[in-house]
C-alpha cells in the first residue's frame, strides 16, 4: 500500500471508528430509553408479583397466622407434610382432576365441533350463529352462574320442568347429587366456550383452501379432509386451548364457591383445590400453610404444562417448522 | 481565647436542642386514636358520610384526642385489611361496630375493659345488666361496652296468618298463643303446629291435608332466616358445646333435640325449607322477603332486608317462642366497639369508646341499622325505623327483648379455639341437614362426627 493510500485509508478508518462508536452511543443511548420505558412494568412487576411470589415460597416453611399476634415461626417441611396427610387437602385435589377428566375434553371438543359447524359452507345464517354463540361468553360469570342456578334448580328450575313435562318424574337435583354437581358445572362451562370456538373458528378460516381442492381432487371426504387437513392445521390452536384449558381447570374456583356457598358439598362432591386453599388462607388466615397448597397446586400445573409441550412435538403442526 | 464565646455558643445549642424538643410535643399533644370501620356494617357511602360528621364533632370537642377514622374498602375485604394492620404492627386503636363472631376471629387482639370502666368509674348501670352480661367473657373479661343489639324476634307474615284463619303470635313476652279458640304455650311445638297450616302446595292443600304435594309446595310454615346453627340450637335452648376449662367439645342433648326439631320440620313435616327450595324462585329474594313464608325466627338485623316487603305484604314482629324448657330466652346478636390490646393509648381511646356508645349512639345506631342498646336511644330508633315501614309494627318487642338476653357464655357466637375453621365445621353441619342429602343422614351420627371434628379444630382436652 502505497503512503498516499495509508494516508487515505487512515481517515477513511477514523471515521469508521466514529460511526461505530456513534451506533454504539445510540445503541446505548436506545437501551437506557428502553430500560426507562420498562421500569414502571419492571418495578410494578417486581413489588407486587414476583417479590409476593419469592415471599410466599418462604412462607411454606413457616407457621404464619395473620390473625394472631404470635410471630411468625420457621417450621421447616411441616406444611408440606401437612399437606400430604390432610385428608380435605387431598379430596380436593380428587374433585379437581375427577373434574378435569371431564371438563377438558369437553372443553376442546365441543369448540372445535361447534367452529367445524360455524365454519361449514352448508350452514345457513353463519352471520346470526357465530354472535350467538359467542354471546354467553360475554356474560359476567357471577350473573351467569346466578342464571344457572336458577335454571338448574331442582325443584324450579326450567330444565328439571322440561323435564317433568317430558314424562321424568324425578329429574335429577342438579347441584344437590354428589353424582351431577360436576355434570352441571360442566353444563355451565359449555356457556364459556365462545373464546375458544371463536379462536378455532378464525385459524380454520385461514386454512389455505388449495389444500382442501388438492385433497378432493385425490378423492377425499369431507371427515378425511377435516382429520387430515383441517386438524393439522389448527393444532397449534388446539394445543393452545388444551394448556390454557389445563391451566384453567387448575384456577377452578367462582363456579363451585358461589354455587356451593364455599361448602363443596353435597358431601364435598364439590370441594375444589382451590376452595380449600382459600379457604385456608383468607378464612382461617394460616399463610403458611394456604401458601403451601398455592405452590402445590402451582407445581401441578407446571408439571402438566410441561408435559403438554413435551408431547407437542408429536402432535402439533407448525408450518414454520418451529 | 476567652471561654465566654463558646460556652455562649454551647448556650445557644441547648436551648435549641431544647426548644426544638419542646416545641413538637407541644404541637403534637393531641392523642391520635384511629378508628377501624367495617369488619361489621358501616362502609357504605350514607354511612361514611355520618361516622365522618360523628368524628369531626368529637374532634371539635377535644383538645386532647385527635379521632381519625379508616375505613376498609368494604366489608369483605375488611378482615384481610385488619389483619394487614396488626401483622405490620400498625394496629388501629379501636374496630367497630363489629359483632361477636366478627370479633372471634381476633380473638386474642383486644383488650379488657373493665379495668378501664374502673379507672374512669364509668356508669354501666346505664344499659340493661343483662346487655352488659351479654358482652362479658367466660373468663369475667369484658369484651365491650353494649352499643348495639339483634334480639331474635318473630317475624311474621300478617297476611298468611289471616289466609290461614290462624291468630297472630302474642305481643308480649309470656303470652299464650291462641289456636283453635284454645290458650296454648307460644314455644316451638306450637310454632311446629301452626307451621302446617301455614305451608301450602300447588293445588293449596296445606301440611296438614293428606293430600299435600311436598313437591309442589309455594308456601312454607317456618324458618331461621340465615341462621348459622349454634344460633337455631340457642333459639331453641340456650346452651353450649365447649368447655372451656377442659377444651372440650360436648354437644349437649338440648341441642340434638334442636337439630332433630329443625330436621323434622324439612323432612317430616315439609314446613320448612330445604336447600333446594331456599334457592329457588319460590323463596327470593329471601325466604321471609318472598311474601312466601309464614314466620321466620331471627335476629332484629334482618329488618335491613324487607324493603321489597312495603307495597306487596305485611308483616309483624312478636317475641320468640319459649325455649325447650319453657323459659324465655332470647338469642342475640351484638355490635360493639373494641378496643385493640395492642393500642398504646387505651385510656384514650376509652375517652373514644365512650361517646361512640353514649353520645354518638343514636346517630350511629340509625345509620347502622341498629337497635340501641342506650335505652335513650331507642325511641329515636323506632321512630326511623317506623317511617321507614309504615306498617304498623310492634316495635316494643325488641325493646322488651333485651331482658331476656342470654348471657355472653350462653351467646350463639361464644368463642372456641379456632373459632373460623369450627365455624366452618358447623356451617358444614347445618348445609348437612337442608340439603337432599340430609333427609336421609342418621343426625345423631353426624353429630357425633361434627363433635369429634370440632375437638380435633379446638385441640385436645386439657384434662
Amino acid at each position: 500500500m502505497s503512503a498516499a493510500d495509508q494516508s487515505r485509508a487512515a481517515p477513511a478508518s477514523s471515521k469508521a471508528q466514529i460511526t461505530e462508536r456513534r451506533r454504539s452511543d445510540l445503541a446505548r443511548q436506545q437501551r437506557i430509553w428502553g430500560w426507562i420505558f420498562l421500569s414502571p412494568w419492571l418495578i410494578g412487576f417486581t413489588i407486587f408479583t414476583a417479590v409476593p411470589i419469592f415471599v410466599s415460597l418462604i412462607f411454606t416453611f413457616m407457621e404464619f397466622s395473620l390473625s394472631s399476634d404470635a410471630a411468625p415461626r420457621f417450621i421447616g417441611l411441616d406444611n408440606w407434610i401437612k399437606l400430604f396427610n390432610d385428608p380435605v387437602a387431598i379430596n380436593a385435589l380428587g374433585v379437581t382432576f375427577r373434574f378435569a377428566l371431564i371438563a377438558v375434553p369437553v372443553g376442546i371438543i365441543l369448540p372445535l365441533a361447534m367452529a367445524a359447524l360455524l365454519n361449514s359452507k352448508h350452514l345457513v345464517g353463519k352471520i346470526l350463529w357465530r354472535p350467538l354463540y359467542y354471546l354467553p361468553y360475554m356474560v359476567p360469570a357471577i350473573s351467569s352462574i346466578f342464571i344457572w342456578q336458577a335454571f338448574l334448580n331442582g325443584q324450579t328450575g326450567w330444565l328439571n320442568r322440561v323435564l317433568r313435562g317430558i314424562g321424568i318424574q324425578e329429574p335429577p337435583n342438579w347441584f344437590q347429587n354428589e353424582s351431577t354437581i360436576l355434570f352441571a358445572f360442566l353444563l355451565m362451562g359449555v356457556w364459556g366456550i365462545g373464546n375458544s370456538m371463536l379462536t378455532m373458528l378464525a385459524t380454520m378460516q385461514g386454512v389455505p383452501t388449495e389444500l382442501y381442492e388438492a385433497a378432493e381432487v385425490d378423492g377425499a371426504g369431507a371427515f378425511t379432509k377435516f382429520r387430515s387437513i383441517t386438524l393439522p392445521m389448527i393444532s397449534p390452536v388446539i394445543f393452545y386451548n388444551l394448556v390454557l384449558s389445563v391451566i384453567g381447570i387448575m384456577q377452578y374456583f367462582v363456579v363451585p364457591y358461589v354455587i356451593t356457598r364455599g361448602t363443596g358439598n353435597p358431601n364435598n362432591s364439590a370441594y375444589f383445590f382451590n376452595m380449600h386453599l382459600y379457604k385456608t388462607s383468607f378464612t382461617f388466615f394460616d399463610m403458611g400453610y394456604g401458601s403451601t397448597q398455592a405452590w402445590f397446586i402451582f407445581i401441578i400445573a407446571l408439571v402438566l404444562t410441561v408435559v403438554l409441550f413435551g408431547t407437542s412435538r408429536r402432535w402439533v403442526y407448525y408450518a414454520s417448522g418451529e | 481565647m476567652s471561654r465566654k464565646p463558646l460556652f455562649s455558643v454551647m448556650m445557644v445549642l441547648v436551648l435549641a436542642l431544647v426548644v426544638g424538643a419542646v416545641l413538637p410535643t407541644a404541637a403534637q399533644e393531641k392523642v391520635t386514636i384511629t378508628w377501624f370501620v367495617g369488619l361489621g356494617t358501616g362502609t357504605n357511602s350514607e354511612q361514611i358520610a355520618i361516622q365522618e360528621q360523628v368524628v369531626a364533632d368529637f374532634n371539635a370537642s377535644q383538645s386532647e384526642i385527635e379521632l381519625v377514622l379508616n375505613i376498609a374498602a368494604s366489608n369483605e375485604t375488611s378482615r384481610d385489611t385488619l389483619s394487614t394492620l396488626l401483622a405490620a404492627g400498625t394496629p388501629p386503636d379501636i374496630v367497630g361496630p363489629v359483632g361477636v363472631a366478627g370479633s372471634n376471629s381476633f380473638a386474642d387482639q383486644w383488650a379488657d375493659v373493665q379495668p378501664l370502666v374502673d379507672a374512669a368509674g364509668f356508669d354501666l348501670s346505664v344499659f340493661d345488666p343483662a346487655l352488659v352480661e351479654l358482652y362479658r367473657n367466660a373468663d369475667g373479661t369484658l369484651g365491650g361496652l353494649p352499643f348495639a343489639v339483634y334480639p331474635a324476634v318473630t317475624y311474621y307474615n300478617t297476611d298468611l296468618f289471616d289466609e290461614a284463619g290462624l291468630e297472630y303470635p302474642p305481643a308480649e313476652f309470656g303470652a299464650p298463643y291462641v289456636l283453635d279458640g284454645e290458650e296454648v304455650p307460644w314455644n316451638y311445638d306450637t310454632v311446629a303446629e301452626i307451621a302446617k297450616i301455614l305451608t301450602v302446595d300447588a293445588n293449596g292443600n296445606d301440611a296438614t291435608s293428606p293430600d299435600f304435594d311436598p313437591a309442589a309446595i309455594e308456601q312454607f310454615g317456618v324458618n331461621f332466616q340465615w341462621a348459622r346453627i349454634r344460633l337455631i340450637w340457642t333459639n331453641l335452648q340456650p346452651s353450649s358445646y365447649y368447655d372451656a376449662a377442659t377444651n372440650t367439645i360436648n354437644v349437649p342433648d338440648e341441642w340434638r333435640a334442636a337439630s332433630q326439631w329443625y330436621w323434622d320440620r324439612i323432612w317430616v313435616d315439609n314446613t320448612a325449607p330445604n336447600a333446594t327450595y331456599a334457592a329457588s324462585e319460590v323463596l327470593q329474594p329471601s325466604a321471609f322477603a318472598s311474601g312466601n313464608l309464614g314466620i321466620s325466627i331471627v335476629p332484629l338485623w334482618y329488618t335491613c332486608c324487607l324493603d321489597s316487603s312495603v307495597g306487596n305484604f305485611n308483616w309483624n314482629i312478636a317475641p320468640v317462642p319459649a325455649s325447650f324448657d319453657g323459659e324465655q330466652n332470647v338469642a342475640m346478636d351484638a355490635d360493639t366497639f373494641r378496643i385493640v390490646d395492642a393500642s398504646p393509648n387505651k385510656d384514650a381511646a376509652f375517652v373514644v369508646l365512650q361517646y361512640l356508645v353514649n353520645d354518638a349512639a343514636p346517630t350511629l345506631a340509625t345509620a347502622y341499622g341498629a337497635f340501641p342498646a342506650l335505652p335513650a336511644a331507642q325511641d329515636a330508633w323506632v321512630e326511623s325505623i317506623s317511617t321507614r315501614y309504615p306498617l304498623d309494627i310492634n316495635w316494643s318487642v325488641a325493646g322488651a327483648s333485651l331482658a331476656y338476653a342470654n348471657p355472653g357464655p350462653l351467646h350463639h357466637e361464644t368463642n372456641v379455639p379456632n373459632y373460623t375453621q369450627a365455624y366452618d365445621r358447623e356451617f358444614s353441619l347445618l348445609s348437612l341437614i337442608e340439603s337432599d342429602s340430609g333427609a336421609t343422614i342418621d343426625l345423631n351420627a353426624e353429630i357425633d362426627l361434627f363433635e369429634a371434628d370440632v375437638q380435633a379444630i379446638v385441640g385436645a382436652p386439657t384434662e
